[in-house]
């Protein structure tokens, strides 16, 4: 019995074994690296490297909430640590705002829309955004001093949204494509003008894209570096981003400068907290596919 | 007159519905238009002209016609960082994929347990801010004390040198690290809207595991496999983050991590020729241009 039962299992293999191996692997990749982050930021004594550390404090944590004064090399620089997570806040719900509504839009429209020239006009949009980010710094720079979005976060918003936009587009028409156009024309048939057909069947239905579309957007924002370091002068009105950049780094992008490891990584730590949650908040609240609702009815 | 008038009438209430559908585009394709497509364009136009980044040739630039471009390709060391990129952007392509659609597959699909800790775990490295990202990497490649070396020393391996002879490795691993989490979230989202409905009529049809992918889950995620496949290799040959950081300001003297991008950053932002920069700009987006409707044409979407 248990031979066979043994047997039965080498006949057919289960995968769960080989699944946890590739898993425990992977998340060994994506967590090496991160342990350096999360012990600097509890260590009484930061290095740039992975170490024992000799004391466990959270200081750090204090500092950057406290907006206290760094004491470094670079003294002179104001923090403005909780001005900037507002300013961050801003920014990337702003974004969000933008993108979620202008996609849902475009992309509706576009896949229920038939007419010549839509396959040319897909195509343009995906390939508007190609030019690459670092050729485009002076034009970017000078219109929109021009239209008055230079030291402005909503302006700053509004970049990264037109950035963002094309992909996002692309990625919900996808989704809206895949409903099954009876699903809507039912709803009509039900009395639904188009507008609550939309609200009530379409946009449940395509959950798991606006979830895409409402996480990518709010990172797009949150992570946003070029185009605030473009378009924001002021010190008090950076996004998080820069803020880590422009205090604890003297010239980002080089490596060695660093001022002050500890509440850079505290900084850091902090920082990753906004998206996962609104990842797992979109997760239970969009992901889950509710094609059955229309039969019920 | 008053016939035409009310022809125009007519034909605006029989398609009202379709007119109102095309004008809820419009937003988005002005914003695109102003803050993508005029910008592009500029640099296009700067392409075409010898403006410098400093000095006089900022202000007195003037139109040089293809010059930049003539430059480009009689220059040996565009060849070299083409070369360069070419292998970078095949590995990292095929990396970032297959990584991104094994998480996404774990986070979705499948049967371990667990499953929002795991999408929090796999969301880390897009998480933390991009400016930590070299920092976090010094951590773990540094020659003496770094994480990787230690453990290479741990199992009596010989230590290697990530930042220096390995460095394209290196570059890889990271760039996978930091960007598999695109294709991540947008696999895990197309997954997850796969209504079970369908593998239950599959089911019942005596479909096979090769069938029920075939035929059920492949044609359903086509569209975002291929957008994953189209936005990274965009991605990869646009972003010069983590090559530019074991760089500098100037080419390395093995040009090893002399990528398209960072070649053009070098052009622009260090030797000061802007409109040079610009056209290998112009250069990269053709290439992608390119490579984009080829694959839109070979996927039939």
């Amino acid at each position: 019995m248990a031979m066979s039962g043994i047997l039965k299992k080498i006949g057919e293999p289960s995968y769960t074994l080989l699944e946890y191996v590739v898993l425990i692997t992977l998340m060994m990749y994506v967590l090496t690296p991160l342990l350096w982050l999360l012990e600097t930021s509890v260590n009484t004594d930061p290095v740039p490297y992975l170490s024992i550390p000799k004391g466990i404090t959270i200081d750090h944590f204090i500092a950057v909430l406290t907006n206290r004064p760094i004491t470094g090399g670079y003294a002179a620089h104001p923090v403005y640590m909780t001005r900037w997570i507002v300013n961050s806040l801003i920014i990337s719900g702003t974004t969000m705002i933008i993108v979620i509504i202008l996609a849902v839009l475009a992309s509706y429209s576009l896949s229920r829309l038939r007419f010549r020239g839509k396959n040319l006009l897909m195509t343009l949009i995906l390939l508007s955004g190609f030019m690459p980010r670092m050729a485009m710094i002076l034009p970017l720079f000078q219109l929109c001093r021009t239209l008055g979005l230079v030291d402005n976060l909503i302006g700053v918003a509004i970049v990264v949204a037109s950035g963002t936009l094309p992909t996002q587009i692309w990625i919900l028409k996808g989704f809206f494509d895949q409903l099954p156009r009876d699903l809507e024309e039912q709803a009509w048939i039900c009395g639904c003008d188009r507008v609550s057909a939309v609200f009530r069947i379409i946009l449940p239905n395509v959950g798991p894209g606006l979830a895409v579309v409402a996480f990518m957007s709010f990172l797009s924002g949150w992570g946003a570096f070029t185009i605030p370091l473009i378009l924001i002068r002021r010190e008090y009105l950076f996004p998080i981003s820069l803020g880590i950049a422009s205090v604890f780094i003297h010239n980002p992008g080089e490596i060695g400068l660093v001022v002050d490891y500890g509440p850079t990584c505290a900084l850091a730590v902090l920082y990753a907290i906004p998206s996962i949650a609104l990842y797992i908040l979109l997760r239970e609240r969009l992901m889950e596919i509710r094609l059955a609702r229309l039969e019920v009815r | 007159m008053n016939l035409k008038v009310l022809k125009i009438k007519t034909w605006i209430r029989d398609n009202l519905d379709q007119i109102v559908l095309s004008l809820l585009v419009v937003p988005a394709l002005v914003l695109i238009f102003t803050f993508q497509l005029i910008p592009s364009a500029w640099t296009i136009w700067f392409s075409l002209t010898d403006i410098a980044l400093v000095g006089k040739k900022a202000l007195n630039w003037s139109f040089v016609g293809l010059k930049n471009y003539l430059d480009m390709i009689t220059d040996i060391d565009f060849w070299r960082s083409m070369n360069v990129t070419i292998q970078y952007c095949a590995v990292s392509l095929v990396l970032r994929f297959t990584v991104g659609i094994l998480a996404a597959l774990f986070m979705t699909l499948s049967k371990v347990k667990g499953k929002i800790l795991i999408a929090a775990i796999f969301l880390l490295p897009s998480a933390i801010p991009g400016i930590m990202h070299p920092y976090v990497w010094i951590s773990m490649l540094e020659p003496k004390y770094g994480t990787l070396n230690t453990i290479l020393k741990f199992f009596g391996l010989p230590p290697q040198s990530w930042t220096y002879g390995a460095v394209v490795e290196s570059l890889i691993m990271i760039n996978t690290w930091a960007g598999y989490t695109f294709t991540m979230i947008l696999m895990a989202s197309a997954f997850k809207s796969i209504p079970r409905e369908y593998y239950e009529v599959a089911e019942i049809y005596g479909a096979s595991r090769w069938q029920k992918f075939r035929k059920v889950t492949l044609p359903l995620i086509k569209f975002p496999l291929i957008l994953c496949l189209i936005l990274i290799f965009k991605e990869d040959i646009d972003d010069f983050t983590y090559a530019y950081m074991f760089t500098g300001e100037s080419p390395r003297p093995d040009f090893k991590t002399e990528l398209l991008s960072l070649y053009a950053y070098h052009k622009a932002f260090h030797y000061y020729e802007l409109g040079f920069g610009c056209a290998v700009g112009f250069v990269i987006a053709i290439i992608v241009f390119v490579l984009t409707l080829l694959q839109l044409r070979v996927a039939r979407v």
